[in-house]
């Protein structure tokens, strides 16, 4: 030990504090273990800092100014002002609310939080480097550690972050002051997300992308109203290009991109923001010294209990396997801190939802029908069109549909996917049916509020058992 | 490739047995249907055969181990298959299946369906939810599933003695009703005429076929009576739980100092002993006492020894008692029935089915013999002799030890002459007999020696009078003294 250091024991250190960490640590904490949470930027993690919540604090403000000035059909006219400056700000007070609240969460629970970067200097040690110099660092010896340190974006050589002409999402949300156009590279859910707010703000988008569509991980028929609705919005599609270098130009930025015959097109803009998809943050953790490796796509791997290789080594949220989103590090978070605590909790979830927050919203849970049917089962779909939902055209936003996928045989609901307002919030029901078992009967029979959104999944599930009143049988 | 075997359901019911011994080693080369390893349950113990050809990859418990239902037991190779991803075999595949332990709820994708707090439930009781069959619609497991598949562990042996002759299918709740001797307080029905519960614990109630109205409300409502899930869980168990956990706790004390060792309670040992004191503590039991002269109930045996010798029959003394008894309670039928309290019935049954009990190294069983009112002599003989056997080296099904009416036990085959035989509940007598000996006999005013055979009748006292008592025991006696009134019979 270096003179000077400290030395604190603690039953379950967790190091990061995003979604995952920071739940990990008050669950931890409510069931009466010593937890120490080291975290080396800010409380929150990317989610609440630099992800899921500015970027959707920036959707809303801009959904807010696209709609006051496209509501002409309702006879509202208007042509609103926006001050991009105070926007941001208006962002970061509500992720300034939204940390605090994390930290005073992990403080109530007797959470220890400590500042600073860790890395493993033992079987059952930490060591955390505090930023600056004469700082001097502190040991924490640990009975459990939860890894949860998160993910970064993904750098495409040649286009280095610089947070002034080439930008990644962090960056591209703290723009307060925006430029006349952009240059996206890569039409995944976090390039379609921003690419749509920068459009609605009034930025000339272009978006480029080496596979052939937008949002290429979801079904044809859940992209393409996204797809449409961009280019309503002026944004410009490239598809089959990879971006390949960039340089400044008199008048901003020129970016070269290239297809697969090596055939070169150039874009001129001002910024550059590179969005190809993000990758885990293991490499800072000195994982050798505990004998841990990354498997090849550079997660830990874990099993049910979310345990590393090393027994009392747990791995959450992006750094383990399964999609990077903040829902599934939370809940990662929580049965890892039951596990240490001795509660039989275990990560055997049926499906986990995933949502897009464009324009429209797309949002899935559980098997699609080709998955149904892959796994064996004979699938039951239904289908409800908002279009013939009340309360859909009284939003003045009739696109999409609620799509249900049951086994014909039992009726169990399998899955679903939506396309269409609030598709964010409809698929909560659905992934509730699929981790109850319930039936299409029974979120058939189940009353729901109308007019609401909402009703478009009772319709679906009775399209699925052929007496669907408000749309044609199958 | 490799193949996952699951212990199958190695008796009707049973959901768990303790591995006695492997039969076979890691690399061991077995055929389909041999033998690996000897399973004892509380029932019986049991071979459990290979499913398949192939070689023993892995052994995935320790003998003594307690191995529940389900759980994987053996992995094997198997022959002619190449090595890829472990596939599980359960008992669905094996011959031991009843062909309705496979649930319902797995279907395609390999999913069981049921809601997170179910699953959780599961794995706080340790229940593996695949090897649950569901109940909720469409095969979904419920928490109702989950507990009782649980209980199997716990409470297996207090509901189904393996002289058990009620039918499996009865409800739980009146089980629950019978058993609430040693159990809370509580498990007094409590007959109220409106109670206030969540509607999940009105699905548990009717799950567990218990009237929600009975059930002892924990608290009040908007002056009500208020009755949690758990209470219901409770009073359907009648407090067996609890004393499945004491008796669970007994086997794992452990002293540090006084010189002991401890053997588990469980398995055969536990069922006795569990069948033995609710036999005792609910009939009240009497025994009658008496002595039968057989002098010439030995002569005819000798003579007819050598016959049933020719025909490879080794004829002891049990028909000659067995067929004697049967003579008797066509006479007295009320020592030939069965009290259910809950009905409030007596039930004579018209069957005369005469279980022996079998002293085996494993603890007392009681095999048997149907009909003795229809068989031969060289019948009975015969098939008594079979089933002690099967006893003896626990080959014995647990249908060969079901379904008796009347049971005789034999103590005095080691020596002695009077016992308090305990009734083989439901039952409400039986017979024990004293060892066969030379015995001082006053006759005339003379004692001579003369064979005697020490009878020990005990009844249950709320269906039987001592009278009742007596009288039987003399018929008995009158048939053994002089067994030619047997050839009436
Ligand atoms: C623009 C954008 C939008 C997104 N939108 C959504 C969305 O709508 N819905 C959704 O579910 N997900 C969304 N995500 C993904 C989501 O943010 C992540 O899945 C989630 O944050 C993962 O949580 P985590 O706890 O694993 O890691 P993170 O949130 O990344 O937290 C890791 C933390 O660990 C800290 N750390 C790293 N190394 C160390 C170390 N050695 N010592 C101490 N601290 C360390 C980091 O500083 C960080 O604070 C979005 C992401 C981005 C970038």
């Amino acid at each position: 030990m270096v003179v000077g250091d400290i030395s604190t024991g603690t039953d379950v250190a967790v190091v990061g504090a995003g979604p995952g960490g920071y739940v990990a640590a008050i669950r931890a904490g409510q069931l009466g273990l010593d937890v120490t949470l080291v975290e080396k930027d800010a409380y929150g993690g990317t989610c609440l800092n630099y992800g899921c919540i500015p970027s959707k604090a920036m959707i809303t403000a801009s959904d807010v100014a696209h709609e006051a000035g496209n509501a002409e059909e309702m006879g509202v006219y208007a042509d609103p002002e926006v001050d991009v400056a105070e926007m941001v700000d208006w962002k970061d007070g509500v992720v300034d609310q939204l940390t605090g609240g994390v930290e005073k969460l992990c403080k109530a629970n007797g959470v220890n939080l400590v500042e600073g970067r860790a890395e493993f200097a033992g079987n059952d040690k930490l060591r955390v480097v505090h930023g600056g110099d004469g700082q001097g660092s502190e040991t924490i010896e640990y009975e459990h550690c939860i890894v949860a340190t998160g993910s970064r974006a993904i750098e495409v050589p040649g286009f280095e972050f610089d947070s002034e002409h080439v930008l990644d999402s962090r960056d591209a949300l703290a723009m307060d002051d925006l430029p006349e156009s952009m240059v996206v590279v890569g039409a995944g859910y976090i390039g379609m997300e921003l690419s749509t707010v920068l459009a609605k703000l009034g930025v000339d988008v272009t978006v480029v992308e080496m596979l052939d569509s937008v949002l290429p991980t979801y079904p044809d028929d859940l992209a393409k109203p996204v797809k449409d609705r961009a280019e309503e919005l002026g944004i410009d599609f490239h598809f089959g290009l990879a971006a390949d270098s960039w340089e400044e130009a008199d008048d901003g930025i020129v970016v070269t991109a290239e297809d697969e015959d090596g055939e070169t097109t150039e874009f001129d803009t001002d910024k550059v923001l590179v969005a190809v998809g993000r990758q885990p943050v293991l490499d800072t953790l000195n994982l050798e010294e505990i004998g841990l490796e990354p498997n090849d796509d550079g997660r830990l791997e874990t099993d049910h209990e979310a345990r590393t290789d090393v027994d009392n080594v747990f791995a959450i949220g992006d750094v383990a396997p399964g999609p990077m989103l903040a829902h599934k590090a939370s809940k990662e978070g929580q049965v890892a801190a039951e596990v240490i605590a001795g509660e039989p909790a275990a990560l055997d979830y049926m499906a986990v939802p995933a949502a897009v927050f464009t324009d429209p919203e797309i949002a899935t849970v559980g098997l699609s029908e080709e998955e149904a049917e892959e796994q064996g089962y004979e699938p039951a779909v239904g289908k409800f069109p908002f279009s013939a939902s009340g309360r859909a055209l009284t939003t003045g936003d009739p696109e999409g549909f609620v799509r249900v996928v049951a086994d014909e045989e039992s009726g169990f609901i399998l899955g679903a996917q939506i396309v269409g307002p609030e598709a964010s919030e409809l698929i909560a029901e659905l992934g509730l049916a699929v981790e109850m078992g319930a039936t299409l009967e029974d979120v058939a029979s189940t009353i729901h509020t109308h007019p609401t959104l909402s009703e478009a999944t009772m319709e679906a599930a009775e399209h699925a058992l052929g007496h669907a009143i408000h749309t044609l049988n199958r | 490739m490799a193949r996952e075997f699951k212990l199958p359901d190695v008796g009707e019911g049973v959901a768990e047995g303790e591995l006695v011994r492997w039969l076979v080693s890691e690399g061991d080369t077995v055929s389909e249907d041999q033998p690996v390893a000897e399973v004892e349950t509380d029932k019986a113990q049991v071979e459990v055969p290979a499913p398949v050809n192939g070689t023993v990859r892995e052994l995935h418990w320790s003998e003594g181990d307690v191995v529940p239902v389900g759980d994987v037991f053996v992995t094997f190779d198997v022959e002619g298959e190449a090595d890829e991803e472990p596939e599980t075999t359960d008992e669905s595949e094996t011959e031991a299946d009843d062909g309705e332990s496979e649930s319902a709820t797995e279907s395609a994708g390999g999913r069981t369906f049921a809601p997170p707090s179910v699953r959780r439930l599961a794995r706080e009781l340790g229940v593996d939810l695949d090897s649950v069959e569901g109940t909720g619609p469409s095969g979904r497991v419920t928490e109702g599933d989950v507990r009782a598949a649980a209980e199997g562990h716990a409470t297996e042996p207090q509901e189904e003695p393996p002289e058990e002759v009620r039918e499996a299918a009865e409800p739980v709740g009146e089980q629950a009703a019978e058993h609430t001797e040693g159990g809370a307080a509580s498990a007094e029905p409590a007959g109220r005429d409106k109670t206030l519960a969540a509607p999940a614990t009105r699905g548990v109630a009717r799950e567990l076929g218990v009237d929600i109205d009975d059930v002892p409300a924990v608290e009040q409502r908007d002056g009500e009576a208020f009755v949690t899930a758990e209470a219901v869980q409770q009073y359907a168990e009648g407090g067996q739980a609890a004393q499945g956990e004491a008796a669970a706790g007994g086997a794992t004390r452990e002293f540090a100092e006084g010189g002991e060792t401890t053997e588990p309670y469980r398995g055969i040992r536990r069922t006795i002993g569990e069948a033995m004191a609710e036999s005792k503590y609910t009939a009240p039991h009497v025994t009658h006492h008496d002595t039968a002269v057989i002098d010439d109930l030995v002569d005819t045996r000798s003579k007819l020894k050598e016959r049933a010798a020719e025909q490879d029959v080794k004829l002891t003394y049990m028909p000659f008692v067995m067929k004697a008894v049967v003579a008797a309670l066509e006479e007295f039928p009320v020592l030939n029935s069965e009290l259910r309290e809950e009905e409030e019935e007596i039930a004579l049954k018209q069957d005369y089915n005469i279980g022996i009990a079998v002293a085996t190294d494993a603890g007392l069983m009681v095999p048997v013999v149907k009909h003795v009112d229809q068989k031969s002599m060289l019948e009975i003989s015969q098939e008594v002799n079979e089933l002690a056997a099967k006893a003896r080296d626990r080959s014995i099904s647990r249908s060969e030890m079901q379904g008796g009416t009347f049971t005789i036990t034999n103590f005095g085959a080691i020596g002695g002459e009077y016992a308090t035989p305990i009734i083989n509940y439901p039952e409400t007598a039986i017979l024990g007999l004293g060892a066969i000996d030379e015995r001082p006999v006053a006759e005339d005013g003379e004692v001579r020696a003369a064979e005697t055979l020490p009878l020990s009748l005990s009844i249950d006292h709320r269906v039987i009078d001592g009278a009742e008592a007596a009288q039987f025991t003399n018929r008995v006696m009158e048939y053994l003294t002089d067994p030619e009134l047997l050839l009436l019979e």
